[in-house]
């Protein structure tokens, strides 16, 4: 048993990432990228400068925001760093 | 579901927005609210909470970007959003 002297917990992780990009992947066909506010426990979260990607059938539908709050209840994924993907 | 403002405070930077800081720096401001079912709400916030119910004037819905009806007052209840945005938005048609 080794013993990781840093550990770190998830909601510590999200917390490196406050004023950085971040890449939000929701249930569904739907995924956020912008700079990371702030969150809570429920992590629920604001970000700024936010692009929206909502993939339909007719392709990808992009969505300027400038300063959100966002449910945490359908986010599924958070990738710290922003989107690998050109705009 | 008060919103535990605290938590995500541990960078102790003047730069930390929690949801908490958001919903009260929002109120009385023009804002769209995204649903999960995708409809849209173009308003002015007249009041809200942690569960994030909202109080809308002045609503207009819109579903698939199209205008489709008008609120003079409007309550939404707060599993139903998506996200709250302060208002300055473009849509555009990716590939």
């Amino acid at each position: 048993m080794s013993h990781n002297p840093s550990q770190l917990l998830p909601s510590e992780l999200i917390d490196r990432c406050i004023g950085s990009k971040i890449w939000v992947i929701m249930k569904g066909d739907k995924e956020l990228v912008g700079t990371l506010r702030g969150f809570d426990v429920y992590v629920n979260m604001v970000l700024e400068d936010v692009t929206e990607y909502e993939i339909t059938a007719e392709g990808r539908r992009i969505t300027k925001l400038d300063q959100i709050l966002l449910n945490g209840n359908n986010i599924a994924i958070l990738v710290p760093g922003g989107s690998p993907d050109p705009e | 579901m008060s919103s535990g403002g605290e938590k995500a405070a541990s960078g102790g930077g003047g730069s930390v927005k929690t949801p908490a800081d958001f919903l009260k720096s929002i109120r009385g401001r023009p804002v769209v609210v995204k649903l999960n079912s995708g409809v849209d709400y173009r308003g002015i916030l007249a009041c809200l909470d942690g569960y994030m119910n909202i109080a809308m004037e002045q609503t207009e819905e819109y579903v698939n970007g199209q205008l489709k009806n008008k609120y003079g007052d409007a309550f939404i209840r707060g599993n139903n959003v998506l996200y709250i945005s302060t208002s300055k938005r473009t849509l555009a048609e990716g590939a």
